[in-house]
């Protein structure tokens, strides 16, 4: 991280303690962040706050696992063919204009409280912009280069492996950005619709226990959790793309 | 051997509102073995369709085209293309941009290595090998662009307006190196070209199109021996080619 960046958090978060001190004073609406150091170090110390992040983790990742490869294969088979486009097209226009978590309670009801009903809306949320990048990413391939290939009698396997995926990489990659911060909207709006443990659980009993260091604890892990999730996508990407240095950042 | 022969060629394009626009009609010339032809032509003229369709990109709606006698559709390791613009995979290196024609040939890697290596060398890019695309300049990149079509040793070269977008000192130098290349690696080349100067600097023969639906308008022979230096472009019997070229253009473009 830069400098700058770092002293930025850091100046935020004095912001903040000073604000919550001496100007809001009341620690129902606002708390400072030394009483959320104590409301989580009180937490971890009862047991409960692994609980609720390993119940929340294992649903996020299961559901942002599932949309990363379907929503992958999904957008790839519409990049190439027509037929697939036009028979999915219409559905993923109406998913993508509607708020997919007003499903969420629906899909409590469907699937009961267990951690599959928010599988279920982590990965409708996030598949969503990832099979759109990926389809994006074939269909805007740079039509010189697929010539390239085919001047040199390239086959159709070809041109997919070595020009198309290549070329959508960065399209890819940037889908998968987007679809994790949706993962972790699904998981926590979810949860809120009936479950026994995870961090949504966490923030809707401690908001009606008027506990509001609990719920300032949930609220910075998911944070840090969207966050270390893009720094990591960022990562893998100059890994895999070096050559997109200069690239354009979603 | 690599006697290219098209007779008779035509092709036409469907227009967006269904109708068809004929691009070449009756296209016929001969390149000989290890002959250096310019197409020039006023702008629009089909000279890049022209192209594309013997190197197999584009199909022709009639006429032939042989090499050294055999019909050719569609693209072949026998002939080269060298893009307009540079088109370098900017996910590859120098030396894996070179090797991709070799790669999608599925040749051993020993044998592709030590061809790119040949090549680099002689395109003048030794240092280089480890570089992307955007770390280089246009120049540097149409060397690539170059020797990636050399790669598969076709007999012919196909070259689309290759220094269309270098700038006025690069291209002079470019086309000096082209010759240097193209007397070391004995190739037929048809190479297209805006510029009237950069083709009777560079051809034995200069092929006039006129405008489109295209034929070929004339033929003229540069008769100016070789090696030709940049400062040949200078000497009268030179000018006065670019003359006679530019007037039987003026007549098309002012139809």
């Amino acid at each position: 991280m830069k400098k700058a960046s770092v002293l930025s958090l850091i100046g935020g978060v004095i912001l903040w303690e000073l604000v919550a001190r001496f100007i809001v004073k009341s620690t129902l609406i606002i708390v400072p962040p030394s009483h959320v150091v104590r409301a989580f170090v009180d937490l971890v110390r009862q047991g409960e706050l692994q609980t609720h992040v390993y119940v929340s983790g294992l649903e996020f990742v299961v559901g942002f696992g599932l949309a990363a490869v379907v929503g992958v294969l999904l957008g790839l088979a519409i990049g190439v063919s027509d037929l697939v486009r036009d028979v999915l097209e219409p559905w993923l226009s109406a998913l993508y204009a509607t708020p997919v978590v007003a499903f969420a309670p629906l899909f409590v009801v469907w699937m009961g409280i267990g951690p599959s009903s928010k599988v279920a809306v982590a990965f409708l949320l996030a598949v969503l912009p990832i099979i759109i990048n990926t389809s994006a990413g074939i269909r805007t391939t740079d039509q010189n280069l697929v010539d390239v290939a085919r001047s040199f009698s390239a086959t159709r396997g070809q041109v997919f492996f070595k020009i198309l995926i290549p070329y959508a990489l960065a399209f890819i990659i940037a889908g998968l950005r987007l679809g994790v911060g949706r993962a972790i909207i699904g998981v926590v709006v979810a949860e809120f619709f009936g479950t026994r443990a995870g961090l949504g659980y966490l923030i809707l009993t401690s908001s009606q226990l008027f506990d509001t260091s609990a719920l300032f604890v949930a609220v910075v892990i998911l944070a840090g959790v969207g966050v270390l999730s893009v720094v990591a996508l960022q990562k893998l990407e100059r890994w895999l793309a070096p050559w997109r240095e200069f690239a354009i950042r979603t | 051997m690599a006697t290219l022969e098209v007779e008779g060629l035509c092709k036409s394009y469907r227009t967006p509102n269904g109708q068809d626009m004929p691009v070449l009609k009756d296209v016929s010339f001969t390149a000989a073995d290890g002959e250096f032809v310019a197409i020039v032509g006023p702008s629009g003229c089909g000279k890049t369709t022209f192209l594309r369709v013997l190197d197999g990109l584009a199909g022709a709606d009639g006429g032939s085209i042989a090499l050294d006698g055999r019909p050719i559709a569609g693209p072949g390791p026998d002939r080269g293309f060298v893009f307009q613009s540079d088109s370098l995979l900017p996910w590859r290196t120098v030396a894996d941009n070179i090797g991709f024609g070799l790669e999608l040939q599925r040749r051993d890697r020993a044998t592709a290595r030590r061809m790119v290596s040949d090549l680099v060398r002689l395109v003048g890019l030794e240092g280089f090998e480890r570089y992307y695309p955007h770390q280089l300049s246009g120049g540097m990149r149409q060397r690539v662009n170059l020797a990636r079509a050399l790669a598969i040793d076709p007999g012919v070269l196909l070259m689309d307006e290759p220094f269309a977008a270098l700038d006025a000192q690069t291209r002079e130098l470019m086309q000096a190196e082209l010759l240097r290349i193209w007397a070391e690696a004995h190739k037929t080349v048809v190479f297209i070209t805006h510029q009237i100067d950069e083709a009777v600097y560079l051809a034995d023969r200069v092929v006039v199109f006129s405008a489109r639906p295209s034929v070929v308008k004339a033929t003229i022979t540069v008769d100016i021996p070789r090696p030709r230096p940049l400062s040949a472009k200078r000497q009268p019997a030179m000018l006065s080619r670019v003359d006679e070229i530019w007037r039987l253009i003026e007549e098309e473009v002012r139809r």
